[in-house]
Formats: structure tokens, sequence, C-alpha cells
């Protein structure tokens, strides 16, 4: 269609309507800003480029158009750290630009019999609409922007342990004997918890994001986590001070929305992460040397255990473990290690279904792991 | 009020086939020509709201394709130049893709439409025409008269003496092909014809082109007569000028340089293709195909030379400039950019034209999409004052 700049906008304002609607149904900031960002990018494209290089734009271009927008709302994403879940966003992208389609073929041309010969105009109705979406994606803005919690940066090193009350994004530093978090919509970025009990633990708070968070010479948990949900993504867990130290603790939060640790290395701790009824996703995560297992879902808990790398776990690799139903896939298991006290359920098993639990296991690879792949005590596995 | 159904399910009309309605009550509208264009109109009008016998269509066929499909049976057109929404419903989604996938449960015409690569079969055409046809209750409107004279009037405007009609649309097609005076004995291209052993088509047009490949495939051997190189452009005009985008610039233009614009635009062009060239370029090597200045020696001389130009070989039509003094330029009426006649439509009265006397306002008037631009100008001004 040979689209006027006015029709350009026009339509995809209005057509960003449905990802609107998605947005505020989630009842999300990051959703709303996220459509803000696919608005904002896709006008300024309009004026700025496909207006003035585009005199007429046949309908597979909106392929290689829709794959160059999404690539600069995700680097728009990460510039300005909005804390969206990918999954979430692409599909919030994927609803905006199915939609974009849907409206420019078959519901704009229906509704407006000159849709095509006005360029994409949509007369006083549409115009009034796209008014009324642009206000309601600024509106919204506005006001994630005024509740948008403070930003608070730490330099050099704070002694804990600190207690965080409200929500807030607290970035950098370092903080020693730990950090307790017990109000919802906190976030952590870039901060070092050195020593302490558990390095970061979070109690009956939900909308908690742990960015690149690391936690070093911890006695109990590196995170621990309880009746919460939580995003853990590219945190570190190293040099425990003692045996039972384990990296990633997430429990009794099956009532609570999902939660997601991704992107972790954790290394030489008892279990690298590990949840009890809880609903979670594990993937992308690299854990080594754990001295009871590297990766447990427990208790009921539900989940994928997807892309991770679990290398030299001393007994038993992943375990899916009493009335959990798990779905583990692709993952990297190397090197499990027999342990010496004869447990056939602990002989260097790279993956592990136990006590009633169900788990469904596909395109792992297992190198060295003289266990292999088993279900014991009224376990299934199915591949 | 009976209303179109706008799926296109049920239709509501409320006499069908050749059952003739009655009309003693006030009509409104009146479509002069019963080709393509006014079957447009009339579908566009109907799914505006107005009932079938709010309308009243004058024309010389009952069948609004008859004229059209035996000038395609002619040339022995296979498939249209336009593309998916190249129909006559008032709607243009669903396409005649869309149409088509559905039909054959496969995704190859959405995917070549896609790509802009989906011309639809005549037939496709043709088919969908006679379901708009049949659907917007055509029957009902249609009165079997060759109209002579339309004139101004109060309250509206007298068709050869009946009305008022408060609008009237004039979509009376093309008036007549262009025949060539240097060979009388020469058949049009879009008059019915089989093909000599040796033929000389004059021409660079669609038609010229088609008739290239028919005679080639009829084992004649061809000659190209022509003023030009042909000229490959996928559609009649290049694309921005079906839009406001192209639109806005050609209605801004003087007079004068309108009328350039509608002269360049009217330079015989056919699509670019391998379908077109590779027949051809097989003939140009076997030596059965070449272009040459005269017919020399050719068994059959083909006009593939199109039609009359120019408001003056329509007699209603000049009759209806003369009578009003209406401002014309050149071979145009002069029209309003929604296809009206400025001087005989105001608040209360409209005076449109469509098709190719409708350049004026879109240069690609005698196309599909030109008769929609131009019914859908008439049904905003209809229903304006409705």
């Amino acid at each position: 269609m040979s689209y006027t700049l006015i029709g350009r906008i026009q339509s995809r304002v209005v057509s960003t309507l449905p990802a609107l609607l998605v947005a505020l149904a989630l009842q999300r900031w990051w959703a709303i800003e996220l459509v803000a960002l696919m608005l904002g990018i896709g006008v300024a494209l309009d004026a700025g480029v496909y207006h003035r290089v585009l005199a007429y734009q046949p309908a597979w271009l909106a392929l290689p158009l829709g794959a160059l927008e999404l690539g600069l709302v995700y680097a728009a994403m990460r510039w300005l750290e909005l804390m969206a879940p990918l999954r979430w966003a692409v599909g919030l992208y994927a609803i905006g630009w199915v939609a974009a389609q849907l409206f420019g073929h078959a519901v704009f041309p229906r509704l407006r019999l000159e849709y095509a010969e006005d360029g994409g105009e949509l007369g006083r109705r549409g115009a009034l609409t796209a008014v009324a979406v642009g206000a309601i994606v600024l509106g919204g803005l506005g006001a994630a922007y005024a509740v948008k919690p403070p930003t608070v940066h730490l330099h050099g090193t704070v002694q804990g342990p600190l207690l965080i009350t409200h929500a807030q994004t607290l970035v950098g530093g370092t903080v020693r004997g730990g950090i307790l978090i017990r109000a919802n919509n906190v976030t952590l970025r870039n901060v070092t918890v050195v020593g302490g009990e558990n390095g970061i633990d979070v109690l009956d708070s939900h909308h908690v994001m742990l960015d690149n968070v690391r936690v070093v010479g911890v006695s109990l948990d590196g995170i621990h986590v309880r009746r919460s949900s939580v995003m853990i993504e590219n945190c570190k867990i190293t040099a425990p001070s003692g045996p039972w130290v384990q990296g990633i603790d997430i429990s009794f939060s099956m009532d609570k929305e999902m939660s997601m640790v991704e992107g972790c290395t954790i290394v030489g701790v008892r279990e690298g992460i590990v949840t009890h009824m809880t609903m979670v996703d594990v993937m992308h995560n690299h854990i080594g040397a754990t001295s009871l297992r590297g990766i447990t879902m427990g208790e009921m808990s539900m989940g994928a255990i997807n892309n991770n790398d679990v290398l030299g776990a001393h007994g038993v690799g992943i375990i899916c473990l009493d009335h959990s139903e798990c779905s583990i896939e692709q993952n990297t298991i190397v090197g499990t290690r027999t342990d010496p006290t004869g447990d056939a359920s602990r002989a260097g098993v790279a993956i592990e279904a136990h006590f009633f639990a169900t788990a469904k296991v596909s395109h792992n690879t297992v190198i060295a792991s003289p266990g292999g792949v088993q279900a014991f005590d009224g376990s299934t596995v199915t591949r | 009020m009976g209303r179109w159904s706008r799926n296109g399910a049920s239709p509501r009309v409320r006499c069908l086939g050749r059952v003739r309605c009655t009309v003693d009550f006030i009509m409104r509208c009146a479509i002069v020509g019963s080709g393509l264009a006014a079957l447009a109109t009339h579908a566009t009008l109907r799914h505006g709201g107005l009932s079938a016998e709010e309308i009243v269509v004058f024309g010389t066929h009952d069948d609004p394709t008859e004229v059209w499909r035996e000038r395609a049976n002619a040339i022995r057109q296979q498939r249209m130049r336009s593309e998916s929404d190249g129909h006559l419903a008032p709607v243009s989604f669903p396409g005649l893709a869309v149409r088509e996938a559905v039909r054959r449960g496969s995704p190859t015409p959405l995917l070549r439409s896609v790509v802009n690569r989906y011309h639809p079969s005549v037939d496709d055409f043709l088919a969908h025409a006679a379901s708009v046809r049949e659907r917007s209750g055509w029957a009902c409107s249609f009165r079997a008269q060759r109209v002579e004279r339309v004139r101004a009037i109060d309250g509206g405007f007298a068709v050869d003496g009946e009305g008022p009609f408060a609008h009237v649309m004039i979509a009376t097609g093309h008036p007549g092909l262009a025949r060539l005076d240097a060979f009388p004995g020469a058949v049009h291209a879009y008059e019915p014809h089989e093909y000599a052993s040796t033929v000389a088509v004059v021409g660079a047009g669609m038609a010229a082109a088609t008739e290239w490949l028919n005679a080639l495939a009829a084992g004649a051997e061809v000659v190209s007569i022509r003023r030009r190189e042909p000229l490959r452009r996928p559609l009649n005009v290049p694309r921005p000028f079906f839009s406001k985008r192209g639109l806005a610039a050609y209605h801004a233009a003087t007079t004068e340089r309108r009328a350039a614009t509608l002269r360049e635009l009217s330079t015989p062009s056919y699509p670019a293709g391998a379908a077109w060239d590779k027949p051809v370029r097989a003939a140009e090597r076997e030596g059965r195909f070449r272009v040459e200045a005269s017919p020399n020696g050719s068994a059959q001389v083909i006009a593939a030379t199109g039609f009359r130009q120019g408001f003056r070989h329509d007699a209603l039509l000049a009759d209806l400039v003369d009578a009003h003094d209406l401002p014309t330029h050149d071979r145009w009426i002069v029209l309003e950019p929604d296809s009206t006649v400025a001087a005989l439509t105001d608040e209360t009265r409209t005076l449109a034209l469509a098709g190719v006397a409708a350049q004026w306002a879109f240069p690609a008037a005698d196309t599909i999409a030109g008769a929609k631009y131009a019914a859908h100008g008439f049904r905003r001004r209809v229903c304006r004052t409705r």
C-alpha cells in the first residue's frame, strides 16, 4: 500500500490497541513501557524513514521491517534497562505485529471502504481512536514513571545486614552481612553481597528482581526466597563459607507468581539451585562442583529445567523430587561422581526422578555420569 | 430499509433475478451505464444502506460484466492485471486471493499476494462479480434503457426527462474502440477473431502483448508495429497514484501539469515477467517475432490500440458538457478530486463520473480500483444528504 504519513501513523497507533489491552491486562508497568517503546520507535521510523523511503510498501516487507523493529525495541529495552521478561516481551511484540497485519489487511479495509485509497488514513473516528490510544499509552507511561520506585546507588562497601522495606531499585556497591528484602517491587542490580548467613533473603515479597548480583562467603543460602516470587538473572554465587551452603533456595511459593532463575553461575555449594513447593523455571545456569546435588526441584514443585550445565556434581546432577512435576530438556550434565555411601540413587546419577515425581526428559547431554537417567520410588521418567 | 449484508453471507434483496420492481416511490439515485463501474457503484451504495429500490441503473446490458467479458474473451485473457483486491465488492477484504485460498485449501494464493504475484483468473473475477451482482440486488435496480441526455433541473437531474434524481453517477465506459485509418481491414483486438499464419499487431500495451502471445501460441509469425518500446509496469499506473499519497500532489497540480501527467500515464504498458518475455524471446530466436514499421505483407492486422479517447467521443457526455457549459481541459472533463462535477454538485445533489471519463480525478479511473474510488466518493455524497 502507498501510505500517507498520517495514514502510517494512524494505522500504527490504532493497531497497537490489542497489545495495549494485553499490557493493561497484565497489570505490569514494564508492559505499558514496552508498548510505549514499540509505539515510539515505530512512529519515529514512520516519520523519519519509512515515509521517505517507501512510496509503496508491499505486504512482504512487513517481515523484514518487523524484524528490524524487534531488534530496535530489544536494544532500546536493554539500553533503558526495562525490566521485562524476554519471553513476555517478545510475546507482546508479536501480538502487536500480528495485530498490525490483521488490522492493516482485514479490519481497517472492512471498517473503512476508502482505507487503501486514503493511504491508510482512518477518518475522524480513526483519528479519535488513535488519539485515545496515544493518550492511554502516554498516561500509562506517566503513571509508571510517577510510581516508579526510587533508585538508590550504593558506592563502596556498606555494612549490613541491609533491610529493605520499601519498593526501590538498589544499584551497585558491596554489602557486608547480607540483604533482607521485605517489600514488593524491589530490584537489586549489580550488587555484591559478602558474608552473612543468607546472602540475599527474600520473604513475603513479589515482583522482586535480582539482576547480576554476586554472593560470596555466606554460611547458609546464597539467595534465600520464601513465600515470594523472584526473577534472578545472571547471578554469581561462589566461595561458600561452610559445607551446608545452598546456592539458591526458593521455597513455599506455590501460591505466588512463577519465579525464574536464569543465567546464574553457582560453584562449590552443597546444592546449586533447590526449590520446594514452588513454580519455577530454571534455565541457562552453570553449576559446578556441588556436594549434594546440582539442581533440585522438590516437594511438589512444578517447572522447567532447561539448557543448564551441571558439571562435577557429587551424587546427583539434576533431581525431580517428591511429587514434583519437571520438564528437563537440553541440559548438559558432565562428570557426576558416585557417592561412596553406596546409595544407588546417588551413584553418579545425571538426571533422577525420586519419590513419586514425574519428569519429562528430552534432548539432554549426559557425559561421564555412571548413574545415567533413572527413576526411584514410584517416580516416572518419560522421554 | 434493506441493508446489504456486511458479511456477504445472507443477501437481503427484495427482488431477485429478472423480477422487475415497481418504482412508484421517490427514487434518489441513478446510475447511467451498466458495466463494471456501475456495478461497483451499485454495490457500494447498497453497502452504504440504500435499498435496491432507491437506485435505478439505466443501461443496455442487464449483465454488467457482459461487455468486459466479450473483450476479455476476444484477447483470450486468462488472468487479471489487477491483484487480490481487484474485485467489485464494496469491502476489499476478503480479497480474491483469500477466497481462492479458502476454496482450494491452499495458502499459495495468499503467499503470491504477499509478494504481489497474485493475479486472479478471469473466471474467478467474473464468478465473484456475478455473486456481487446477485447480492446487491442489481436486477431490482436495473432498467434497460440507453440514456441520451442528462440535465440538471430543480431537485436534481432529469435522465432522459425522467426524474428528478438527486444523485446521478454517469458510468458509460469507454466511448468505442480506437480503429486504425491506415489499416481499414484490421480487426480490433477486442473483437472476436482467429489468427492467420502471419499477424501484425499494432500497439504496445497489455492487449498487444496478450495478442503477441496468443498469435505465437497459435503458430503464427508475429510482426509488432509500435511507436515506442513497451513500458513495463505491474499496474496501469504507478502504485502511489492509487492512493492519496500520489493523488494529493496530482490534485494540487495545475490543469496543464495534470493533463501532462495524464498523457504520460496513458502510455501503453504491460507487466514485466518471464511469462510475457519468454515466449517472445523464444519466437525471436526462431525468427517468428520481429518489430517492424509496417505489416510487411502480414496476412492479418490486429489493432491492439485500445479505445477512443476523450469525452467528445461519448455522445451523452458531450451533450452534458455543451448543455451546461461544463469546464473541460483538452480531452478531459474537469472534475473535483471525488469525481464529481463541481458546477452541478452541491449540498443537495450530486453529479459524478466513473470509468475512463473520471480520469481528471483519478488517473487509473478505467480500472476496478478507479471504479471503486468514484463509487466511494459518490456514496459519501449520497449518504451525507440522506
